[in-house]
């Protein structure tokens, strides 16, 4: 499903990161993604972090010009996309920088979560109010600058019904070493083109991430051992993750 | 000509499909009913292809598909040390290649050669990245031009070769240079077009590269008439592609004398699982219509069947 929507609000959450707000909610599963496009400079995948709203980081061209947007800006949007979440009970959920937007939603949708947060500096660390309203928020800042000076891995392991971990790939590596692999779901990035299974573009090991993920049960995981070693660039080449 | 190899189920992806061989391996772990995989076109030089958006996606069932992704590939040694790392447990390896001249595909040719059990020559993408200038539009549409690609490879390659080609053209001319120059067998064939969509939000065109191959459903009716005209005329291998969704469009593409069958944007939005299942939904129905027979009756049987004149090419 293609639509464009209208920006109504860009709110600053950090020196990097911004949430656009748009004028129409989209029914979506956590975990699912949209292709946001803006004409002549591309389109890319994000999940969204509210129901009318995604929440970006700028890495370059198309994220500075993305996360500039002002109210009454057009832009596209193409899905939901792939396959989310399963129904996660009483779920740890263990995000690291921008990749704490992803279990926004999530955290919504679920009873009782707990949250584990990592970032470089406390600026990473988004809607930490919002979550301490949710449930015990625990979180690990490289400077110190908020909560345990450290990574994200030295909360972990901790008792949770299910555990959610969405990052940097070396980061999910890490916590998937302490997880139990039945109970834990990762959320892998690729390099995305169609988005519709057809092109290869997204494989992990040979899963389409968009259409076989981008929700990985950690069971599977043991099965594709590209993921946190190596992945597809726009070329199709090989480079190193 | 060489005789292809058996392909059996004889269905196959289209190229551009699914792609990489790490991709195929997952799907025969699924047990798809793919009796083959075919590669992305591997091009003579690591190559980006166009930007995002690539394709323009069915808003509602039987709407086509319009993709750009203008031939991205990685260099032809990357895919030398990926294909020397394949190991398919039981379906053949078809390696589709293309080239800036008639030269480059005889050297990708070559070079791929070790690796394939089939070469397909692309001779017929739509597609080029904005402002890129490229022969690769003109070559399928000149039976010389094309003639003397497949001569290049087929002097570098001992392997049955394919000339895939592009319904945007005079096909038959174009197959029968291609027959001349040595090709064991014809793609029935490219995407067509290319067409464009436009978004009504924006104002703009929706693909990077503005204009897009067309797929799916509307692509059937046409490049099944290239199966059956190329049939009747050269009555040599033939693959179809082309709106192959269900055991009746494989079929249709059976009788007018495809014997591979290429499934691509059915494809879309499916699984690993929920896909394998689509090839064996597939391949049982065609088994249950031969009730018995084997495959290579059905092969061109509309040919042979009393049909109205009008019908033939």
């Amino acid at each position: 499903m293609r639509e464009s929507v209208r920006v109504i609000r860009n709110l600053v959450e950090s020196p990097w990161t911004n949430t656009l707000f748009f004028d129409r909610e989209i029914a979506c599963e956590p975990g699912q993604f949209m292709m946001v496009w803006l004409p002549r400079l591309g389109e890319k995948p994000f999940t969204l972090s509210y129901p009318n709203g995604i929440t970006v980081k700028r890495a370059g061209a198309f994220t500075d010009a993305l996360t500039a947007l002002e109210p009454g800006d057009t832009l596209g949007l193409r899905g939901p996309l792939g396959r989310g979440y399963p129904p996660l009970e009483r779920p740890a959920l263990i995000g690291g920088g921008v990749g704490i937007a992803e279990l926004r939603l999530l955290a919504l949708r679920s009873e009782s979560p707990t949250f584990i947060l990592g970032g470089r500096t406390a600026e990473e660390i988004l809607y930490f109010d919002e979550f301490q309203s949710l449930g015990p928020v625990k979180v690990a800042t490289e400077d110190g600058s908020l909560g345990e000076k450290g990574l994200i891995t030295d909360l972990l392991p901790v008792d949770a019904g299910s555990y959610a971990v969405c990052g940097p790939e070396r980061m999910m590596v890490a916590c998937r070493s302490v997880l139990p692999d039945d109970r834990t779901y990762y959320a892998i990035e690729r390099y995305m083109k169609c988005a519709v299974g057809l092109c290869g573009q997204c494989t992990c090991s040979g899963l389409r991430v968009c259409v076989d993920g981008p929700i990985f049960q950690g069971a599977k995981l043991e099965h594709m051992p590209d993921f946190g070693r190596r992945r597809r660039s726009k070329s199709g080449r090989w480079e190193k993750i | 000509m060489t005789a292809l190899p058996e392909i059996s189920p004889p269905l196959i992806n289209a190229s551009g499909i699914l792609s990489y061989p790490e991709v195929f391996r997952a799907f025969e772990a699924s047990g798809a009913a793919l009796g083959g995989y075919v590669t992305k076109s591997v091009g003579p030089a690591e190559k980006m292809g166009n930007e995002n958006p690539v394709v323009v996606c069915p808003e509602v069932e039987g709407q086509p598909l319009l993709n750009s992704l203008a031939l991205p590939t990685q260099s032809p040694e990357d895919w030398e040390t990926d294909l020397a790392e394949t190991r398919l447990e039981n379906a053949r390896l078809i390696v589709s290649i293309y080239g800036g001249d008639s030269a480059e595909f005889g050297e990708v040719a070559a070079r791929m050669s070790p690796f394939a059990d089939i070469i397909e020559v692309n001779l017929g993408c739509p597609n080029k990245v904005p402002g890129e200038v490229t022969l690769m539009e003109s070559i399928g549409q000149r039976p010389d031009l094309s003639g003397e690609v497949i001569g290049r490879v087929r002097g570098a390659t001992k392997k049955p070769v394919i000339a895939k080609l592009s319904p945007n053209s005079d096909y038959l001319a174009v197959a029968a240079a291609c027959m001349d120059a040595g090709a064991d067998g014809l793609g029935c064939g490219n995407t067509l077009g290319p067409g464009l969509a436009i978004d009504t939000g924006t104002g703009k065109a929706i693909l990077a590269g503005v204009t897009g191959g067309i797929s799916g459903p509307a692509l059937k009716p046409v490049n099944l008439r290239m199966t059956y005209e190329c049939y009747a005329r050269f009555g040599c291998p033939i693959i179809g592609y082309g709106g192959i969704e269900s055991w009746e469009d494989a079929v249709e593409y059976a009788l007018a004398g495809a014997c591979l069958l290429g499934i691509g944007t059915a494809f879309l939005g499916k699984s690993t699982s929920e896909a394998a299942g689509l090839t064996r939904r597939i391949w049982e129905g065609v088994q249950a219509y031969l009730g018995g027979a084997p495959f290579s009756e059905l092969v061109g049987r509309a040919h042979r069947e009393p049909a109205p004149e009008s019908a033939r090419a």
